[in-house]
């Protein structure tokens, strides 16, 4: 029996191979869509559960009272460690890491790595396995390091690199050497050492080479700016920790500190999907619905051309009742064909992910897990998916067409016709919602995007191109940067160049609080502090509002500018009020004269309103990282061929790593980015799915019709007659599914756009457009359909009945 | 083997009820062949199907094989079409997607025999009636009297004990008409196979040995 239902069922959907191949088109869009989204969904849930105790691994995040901004991520540094000293009955083990960025050397090739200055403990607390070197010692003397496979490669050309050294730079022009003790494998993505996009830490150094580096001892309570893990004791609760780490803070902390923090062990198995707010759930949330929805619009069309198509297979079940068939082998029979064909779409989905992965990875900017890397219970994920969506298609026609009546069926006639048109309409209307919900909201997700690289940046990004320096934080360091700046200022290509510790990609040193001197010492208005030299307005073209930016003599010790946020947050009436005015930092001495206020423009992701910035003056501050140039407009390549060549005269052994202002905003906005191109993805895939849907329908409908069609032709009725029959079947359905859409986006979109301190206003533009194209294309699609049929000659139709 | 008891078939338009088969008492023996005659719309088909069991009666009683039918499970009334009942149409309604063979298998596949079983059948048949070097056709590849040949040796395969025959011939002209109707009449007399066949040709209905005449749903006596 089974076999005969294969049988029929093959030669049903060759015999209807238009209609086949548009269900099985649209199917194949969905379930490879599908496929990725959850392999990547899967691998997203991966990260953090294979490290060794995963369930025991906890990450000790910071809460801050008060208005003085700390970052969450980072914790004061002895108390990871003294809670395992401390409390060995709750706290097995613990591992704290210093996270510093500096240039990296052997022979020539030489770049600017992520490093971690951290303990000992990683590799046995983790279970990070070495390819070659000693776990247990590994990460014990002062001067070795442990680097990553891929970091090895990229250094030496091969994996085997222990007892080889590497050059690294201190932040004070020096230099030394480390041995390799180990060579780490690939891991898969973790939090240990990825905790943000941020840090992609390449290098592990023990934490007693901190003084090279010049940054604070691990042991010192004042330390506050070190990213800390625990491994819980089996047994041990959270509550328990909790009251350890209060009593730790209570005895230990500076008094400050004291009052104002509160650490939370957060399990490193949730962290990675709460951390931004849950921004990567968020992400999984939007990604999986997505997916669902354009999962069910293929679904949709299987089901409605299954029913258009279904008079013709009415007969033959007719017959077969005649026969002695049962009602329950008809379904059968129906869940088989739809079974087969999403069976070969599912196969071909499987085929085409391998070379679907590496574009949609494009989409999401993260690697999407191999097929072959699933785990082997992932084989039931395509099975069951075939076997539910076979029973979502095909049970409603199974269900209609076996319970119609036999002799009703032998007529052709299907009794419940009525209820059909209206739920294939519904059926049709609600892919039409789903596409013009996915269409506005991409084109507002887009719109929203074009505002972050737009003029209203307040600085023009045009030209502007960033590179790290070699540290050498000492007046002596600076004065040899300022020299080199100005022989990068005075070449051709170049119309400006910048020294600075920030520039505006939303990540600076300092948020100090300000105050007004001879005022209230605490009401501060937290600040964000930029250093820079005296060519920073000029390079990024932020204009002056009053008074002067900072001369190059080197004369501006104990000079501010401020931007006018600052000036309106300290409350004078002008930005020339506050020339001249003075300024306080508590616990600071230097009382701050504000030489200059500039206008307001983003340091930060739009997301934030724009903060009060104070600038501090490079040769006072002494810290640097960025040189920025502004090139000339021309042969931009040429220009930084001829930088990158000046650059290796000038700093011999530090490597040119440009960036393009451009691709900071664009790392700093990935994520609307990455929402943008998903949008555009579904968007395109819905729109493939719904306008084959309607190809469908409407080719059945026009065959249906066709005796309709010639018998209006005789009687006298035009092209567009004909043609207006079937767009007015439609119009209807699109003017209905748009009423039904626009609240849905509107709702969706005004929601996300609230996330935005600076957001596009919703105009009718972004609904309009997306409603007017998906009306041409579906008129289109009708009138080149119907076209065919209007224009044919009416007696061929007749006679053929 | 056939008992109708005062059957009354009508459908609901508007409010009034139209009947199609009023106060239809019938008896039919096994063995007989029987012709049921009328102009269209005389309610010959609906009664094919109510004695076939495709359509149920609003009032009266059906004894099929001495067996009440009027309200009967659809297992039941499936098992009949297996075992008991054949049906041949005019339209012939062979299954356009199956070949020859394939088309005669069916009802065979229904009544759940082997595959061996199903074999010789089907070859018994397709060499009885002439059509072994079709058997891999497809319907639309036949001319109407062959279609119409599969269709009788498809509801004969089960062995039925009655078969139901709506205008059988009315899509074929004379000769092919004639070879359709020698087929039954020998069916009839060699295999004992009870026919009852809708005709409107007096000739066809000379192949039977009673005529049933049906006006307006009422049996002319
Ligand atoms: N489903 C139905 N609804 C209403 N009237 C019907 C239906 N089926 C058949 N009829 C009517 O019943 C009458 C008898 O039909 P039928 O048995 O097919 O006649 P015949 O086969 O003798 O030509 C006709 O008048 C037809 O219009
Ligand atoms: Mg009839």
């Amino acid at each position: 029996m089974l076999r005969n239902y294969f049988k029929t069922a093959w030669r049903n959907i060759f015999k209807h191979r238009f209609y086949s191949i548009v269900n099985v088109v649209g199917l194949f869009a969905g379930i490879t869509f599908t496929l990725l989204i959850g392999a990547y969904v899967w691998g997203e849930l991966q990260v953090n559960k294979k490290l060794n105790h995963a369930g025991r691994q906890y990450f000790l995040q910071s809460e801050w009272k008060g208005e003085d901004i700390h970052y969450s991520i980072t914790t004061l540094s002895p108390i990871a460690k003294r809670l395992k000293e401390d409390y060995p009955s709750l706290v097995a083990n613990y591992y704290r890491w210093d996270g510093i960025t500096s240039g990296v050397t052997k022979g020539d090739k030489s770049f600017r790595e992520g490093i971690q200055l951290g303990d000992s403990t990683m590799l046995s607390m983790y279970g990070f396995e070495l390819l070659a070197g000693n776990p247990s010692t590994a990460l014990k003397e002062p001067y070795t390091a442990v680097i990553t496979e891929a970091t090895a490669i990229k250094y030496f050309g091969q994996k085997e690199a222990l007892g080889q050294t590497i050059s690294i730079q201190s932040f004070s022009g020096g230099k030394s050497d480390f041995t390799i003790t180990g060579v780490l494998k690939d891991q898969p993505k973790n939090s240990v050492i990825n905790l943000n996009g941020n840090n992609n830490n390449t290098i592990f150094i023990p934490t007693n080479t901190y003084a090279f580096f010049g940054r604070t001892s691990l042991e010192d309570w004042s330390n506050n700016s070190i990213p800390s893990y625990i491994e819980l004791k089996e047994g041990a609760t959270i509550a328990g920790v909790e009251k350890a780490i209060h009593q730790l803070i209570q005895t230990n902390a500076p008094d400050g500190i004291k009052a104002n923090l509160t650490i939370r062990p957060i399990a490193l198995t949730e962290y990675y999907l709460q951390k931004d707010n849950g921004l990567v759930k968020r992400m999984l949330y939007t990604l999986s619905l997505i997916a669902l929805f354009i999962l069910l619009m293929a679904v949709v069309n299987f089901i409605n051309i299954s029913i258009s198509n279904a008079g013709s297979r009415m007969r033959e079940i007719g017959v077969r009742k005649v026969l002695g068939g049962l009602r329950i082998q008809f379904i059968m029979q129906f869940l088989t064909e739809s079974f087969v064909l999403v069976l070969v779409a599912t196969l071909f989905a499987l085929a085409a992910y391998p070379l679907a992965s590496p574009v949609f990875s494009g989409i999401v900017g993260k690697s999407i897990p191999a097929l072959s890397s699933l785990p082997l219970y992932f084989v039931l994920v395509p099975l069951v998916m075939v076997l539910l969506i076979a029973l979502l298609a095909g049970v409603y026609p199974a269900f209609v067409l076996s319970a119609n009546n036999t002799v009703n069926s032998l007529k052709g006639k299907l009794k419940t016709v009525k209820e059909n048109i209206v739920l294939r309409k519904s059926l049709v209307g609600f892919q039409f919602a789903i596409a013009l919900v996915v269409l506005i909201a991409a084109v507002i997700v887009s719109q929203q995007v074009s505002l972050f690289f737009s003029k209203s940046l307040g600085y023009n990004k045009e030209f502007v191109v960033a590179s790290q320096v070699p540290r050498d934080w000492s007046p002596a360091g600076v004065k040899k940067m300022q020299t080199i700046r100005n022989e990068f200022a005075a070449m051709p290509q170049v119309s400006a160049v910048t020294l600075s510790y920030e520039i505006p990609n939303g990540n600076n040193g300092n948020e100090p609080q300000v105050y007004k001197s001879g005022g209230d010492s605490t009401k501060t208005i937290g600040m964000q502090a930029l250093v820079t030299d005296e060519n920073y307005l000029s390079t990024y073209q932020i204009p002056l509002q009053s008074g002067e930016f900072f001369d190059s003599r080197m004369q501006d010790s104990g000079k501010v500018v401020i931007n006018e946020k600052a000036v309106a947050a300290l409350g004078y009436k002008t930005p020339a009020a506050a020339i001249g005015q003075q300024l306080r930092i508590p616990g600071d001495p230097t009382i701050f004269t504000v030489k200059g206020v500039t206008s307001n423009f983003h340091f930060f992701s739009m997301q934030d309103a724009m903060s009060p910035i104070v600038f501090f003056n490079v040769y006072t501050a002494v810290v640097h990282r960025y040189l920025s140039f502004k090139l000339k407009p021309g042969n931009t390549t040429a220009s930084i061929e001829a930088i990158q060549k000046k650059w290796s005269q000038l700093m011999p052994g530090s490597s040119f790593e440009y960036q393009f202002m451009d691709d900071t905003l664009k790392n700093l906005y990935a994520n609307e980015i990455q929402l943008k191109k998903a949008a555009f993805t579904a968007t395109v895939l819905s729109l493939i799915i719904v306008l084959l849907g309607v190809l469908g329908l409407i080719s059945l409908s026009v065959h249906k019709r066709v005796k309709e069609i010639s018998i209006r032709k005789v009687l006298g009725a035009s092209v567009p007659h004909i043609t207006l029959l079937f767009i007015k079947e439609f119009a209807a359905i699109v003017v209905l599914a748009a009423c039904v859409a626009v609240p849905i986006a509107w709702y969706l979109m005004s929601g996300w756009l609230n996330n935005y301190a600076y957001r596009i206003n919703l105009t009718a533009q972004p609904f309009l457009l997306p409603i007017i194209a998906l009306g041409l294309m579906t008129l289109l699609l009708i009138v080149l359909q119907t076209l065919k049929a209007a224009l044919a000659n009416p007696m061929k139709n007749l006679k053929s009945e | 083997m056939i008992q109708l008891k005062k059957i009354y078939k009508y459908y609901n338009t508007g409010s009034k009820k139209a009947y199609v088969l009023s106060d239809v008492s019938l008896d039919i023996a096994e063995g007989e062949f029987v012709s049921i005659m009328g102009p269209s719309g005389s309610g010959k088909s609906t009664l094919l199907h109510i004695l076939g069991l495709l359509e149920e009666a609003n009032e009266g009683e059906y004894l099929f094989l001495g067996e009440n039918v009027s309200k009967l499970t659809e297992k039941k009334r499936t098992e009949l079409h297996r075992n008991q009942i054949g049906f041949v149409f005019q339209a012939y309604h062979l299954i356009d997607e199956l070949t020859v063979y394939e088309n005669i298998e069916t009802p065979l596949l229904y009544k759940g025999l082997n595959s061996s079983e199903r074999k010789s059948r089907v070859a018994e048949l397709l060499d009885k009636f002439n059509i072994v070097g079709r058997k891999d056709l497809f319907p639309s590849q036949l001319s109407g009297g062959q279609q119409q040949l599969v269709g009788i040796a498809r509801a004969i395969a089960g062995n039925p004990k009655v078969i139901f025959a709506d205008e059988p011939t009315g899509n074929l002209h004379s000769d092919q008409a004639t070879e359709i109707m020698e087929l039954f009449k020998k069916l009839n007399e060699q295999e004992k196979v009870t026919i009852v066949q809708v005709t409107h040709s007096e000739h066809n209905a000379t192949y039977g040995n009673r005529v049933i005449r049906l006006k307006d749903g009422l049996i002319q006596r």
